[in-house]
């Protein structure tokens, strides 16, 4: 029984965490159709970032988010504005695969090149540390980590839902041309909307930083259930994603105590299967043109 | 008409070009064995010195280098001088092969040595067997290097993966009965290495009646330990072993320690001899046992001289890679040594192959002996954090500190 309880609370403690480091991805998509390779290299990228933040100065890594949360916005603007946008529309999805593929090496390798190959663990008082919760242990640092998940996932819901900024984006997803013709800057929005996604990875790689150790070429371990995650909650949702995230990061956790890791983790990848068979649009929210 | 008159002289012109450039270089090969015998021995290395083993790569690479300069400080080999030629493989196993035909057939050299990796290992022993070449390598505790059928391979290191924690299981086995583990939980990543080292600790512990309440295998790409920590703490077994490569065990003992799970006694490989190791889970390593192959403070006789010389000539003491080159050397040497002779003549390497197989050779790892696939006949040592300090405590003969049998809580 106590196994079974203590695998609920990692497994929704592991799917608050998946639902953080996949919405920049559905939000790419949406926005622009672009097939973000790169997002999971973004992600280590801040985490080494919280990493270096915290080694140099002792401080404690959320503090990193300061200065990471801003910089990646403006790093995805101008990364939209100045690669992204570039891609010819009839090939956008493909050829940015290709595009975000190279920037994920490029990432990769300037973190080796910076910070070697040497795999680092951001070193916390409240570590392993835990709260006990009618008998299972709530480890301190996931429960941060879940707690950054859940606000950032809200403040970007009501970001979409309630301000102009917010509407704009949603016409441009829905209809880029009439939103150009009710006087939406399109290009401009498209630009914040990637800055956005890339926010979000500022605060995922913190987030990860915070209980795992990392190391250069581990982002290729987590773009694969990342992916399968927002095909299954339906390209472009963010609610969608976050379900998908907390149903797979149950699963996961639950199919583990009979199954064992390798089949576990197999779940994401049968999932994902079924999903592209029954319904390839994803199974939450209608067509991709009303999400949010 | 001009242009079918002229192809066949071109064909002849090429095949004769060919086969000057062939000649050339076997002569070349057999001059340069000539001039070796003079006064140089001649020892042929391929490493991956770029690519994914690089960094390791570069640790045998020092360690190789080190040796050639105490041998040649020292009189040499046989009164010769050493010397080296290292290609760069690339960490590519093809490039490997091509590497050891190049060193033996056109380099001439008149001794091999080793690379790194298993991967590499394989296919480069593939070529010394074909030449009848001796082929002492640093690197290759996996089960698979021994299984090839390879009767000219020797492992330069104390034990394969299977052997790692022997120590550690006969010191068990002479506990009283009622203090021994009675249950044990296992973790371990799907990979040759780590796997073998947690399942030949397992192998001895069922033998001794332990119960395993707890079999986990999990991919290298494993990101959340979270659940298998989950079963490991909920089984509360007396004992935990973690058949883990650096990253999985860090995570993994965190995870532990977030389950406020306390095991008696918990032994990981590979991570816990790292020095990233303390720093990545802090105070909380005290009791925490790993078996290693390599300490710069093991008590055989030249390893004190190994130390001393590598440390003055790199400013750093040698860690595992260094040391296993290193013995790698030292196995060879002694070969020659005693044969009397070291070159690239079938006759002589089948010698020093056959003496390796019925002697034994002191290292800086301890004595070594092989059995007849090459595997070495030893265990490694059994380390333990200390006072903070990562420490060895058995087997007691060679014991810096106290065996903890109750670890205390992290």
């Amino acid at each position: 029984m106590s196994l079974l309880l203590q695998s609920l609370v990692l497994g929704v403690l592991l799917g608050g965490l998946y639902a953080l480091l996949a919405a920049g991805l559905t939000l790419y998509f949406g926005v622009m159709r672009v097939v973000m390779i790169a997002h999971s290299a973004f992600l280590i990228l801040a985490a080494y970032l919280a990493w270096f933040f915290t080694s140099s100065t002792g401080l404690d890594p959320l503090l990193s988010l300061l200065v990471t949360v801003p910089l990646f916005f403006v790093l995805g603007v101008a990364m939209q504005r100045l690669l992204i946008s570039r891609l010819r529309p009839a090939t956008l999805t493909m050829m940015s695969v290709l595009l975000t593929f190279s920037i994920a090496l490029v990432i990769e390798g300037m973190l080796g090149f910076v910070f070697s190959g040497t795999q680092r663990r951001i070193r916390l008082p409240y570590g392993g540390q835990s709260l006990e919760f009618f008998g299972a242990n709530v480890a301190v640092v996931k429960l941060i980590a879940f707690g950054l998940a859940a606000t950032s996932l809200l403040a970007l819901y009501l970001l979409l839902k309630k301000t102009q900024f917010g509407q704009a984006l949603r016409a441009t997803i829905q209809h880029p041309e009439a939103a150009r013709l009710v006087g939406i800057n399109t290009e401009r929005v498209a630009g914040y909307g990637f800055g956005l996604g890339l926010a979000t990875a500022a605060i995922g790689g913190t987030a990860l930083s915070l209980d795992s150790t990392i190391y250069p070429s581990l982002h290729w371990h987590w773009i694969g259930p990342l992916m399968a995650i927002i095909v299954v909650g339906g390209l472009g949702s963010i609610p969608g994603a976050a379900i998908a995230a907390l149903v797979l990061g149950l699963g996961q956790s639950l199919l583990q105590i009979p199954l064992g890791t390798t089949w576990a983790q197999t779940f994401f990848y049968l999932a994902l299967f079924a999903t592209l068979m029954v319904r390839p649009q994803g199974f939450f929210g209608g067509r991709l043109a009303q999400r949010f | 008409m001009k242009l079918r008159s002229t192809t066949p002289v071109r064909l002849t012109a090429l095949a004769s070009a060919a086969i000057l450039t062939l000649t050339g270089c076997m002569s070349s090969g057999a001059d340069g064995t000539e001039g070796s015998d003079d006064d140089t021995i001649t020892i042929g290395i391929s490493l991956p010195l770029t690519g994914d083993f690089s960094e390791p790569g570069k640790g045998v690479q020092r360690g190789y280098e080190a040796w050639a300069d105490h041998v040649n400080e020292n009189g040499g080999l046989l009164g010769k001088q050493v010397e080296l030629e290292i290609l760069d493989d690339q960490s590519s196993a093809d490039r490997v092969a091509a590497d050891y035909e190049k060193l033996i057939n056109q380099d001439g050299v008149d001794l091999v040595f080793g690379p790194f990796s298993t991967r590499l290992v394989v296919p480069a022993a593939q070529v010394a067997q074909d030449y009848g070449f001796l082929f002492v390598e640093p690197a290759g505790a996996a089960e698979e290097v021994f299984t090839q059928g390879f009767d000219n391979l020797f492992y330069a290191a104390p034990a394969v993966a299977d052997d790692h924690y022997d120590y550690l299981a006969d010191h068990i086995e002479a506990m009283p009965e009622a203090e021994r583990p009675k249950t044990a939980a296992f973790a371990a990543m799907d990979d040759p290495f780590a796997m073998g080292t947690a399942y030949g600790l397992k192998t001895r512990l069922e033998e001794m009646g332990v119960e395993v309440v707890v079999d986990e295998v999990y991919p290298p790409n494993t990101t959340d330990f979270g659940s298998i920590a989950a079963k490991v703490a909920d089984s509360n077994a007396d004992m935990v072993v973690g058949g883990t490569q650096y990253q999985d065990a860090v995570n993994l003992i965190v995870a532990l320690q977030q389950l406020d799970y306390q095991p008696k006694m918990a032994a990981f490989s590979t991570a816990p001899t790292n020095p990233e190791f303390p720093e990545a889970i802090g105070d909380k390593t005290e009791g925490i046992l790993s078996p290693t192959g390599y300490t710069p403070a093991a008590p055989y006789e030249s390893n004190k001289e190994f130390v001393d010389f590598y440390t003055e000539k790199n400013g750093t003491p040698p860690a595992e890679d260094e040391a296993n080159a290193w013995t790698t050397g030292q196995v060879v040497a002694a070969a020659v040594e005693a044969v009397g002779c070291a070159d690239p003549d079938p006759e002589c390497q089948q010698q020093l192959v056959d003496w390796l197989r019925d002697n034994e050779v002191d290292t800086v790892v301890g004595p070594l002996t092989w059995d007849a696939e090459g595997r070495p006949q030893g265990a490694h040592l059994i380390q333990q954090y200390v006072d903070g300090e990562i420490r060895i405590v058995l087997p007691e003969e060679s014991a810096e500190a106290d065996f903890i049998a109750d670890k205390p809580a992290w």
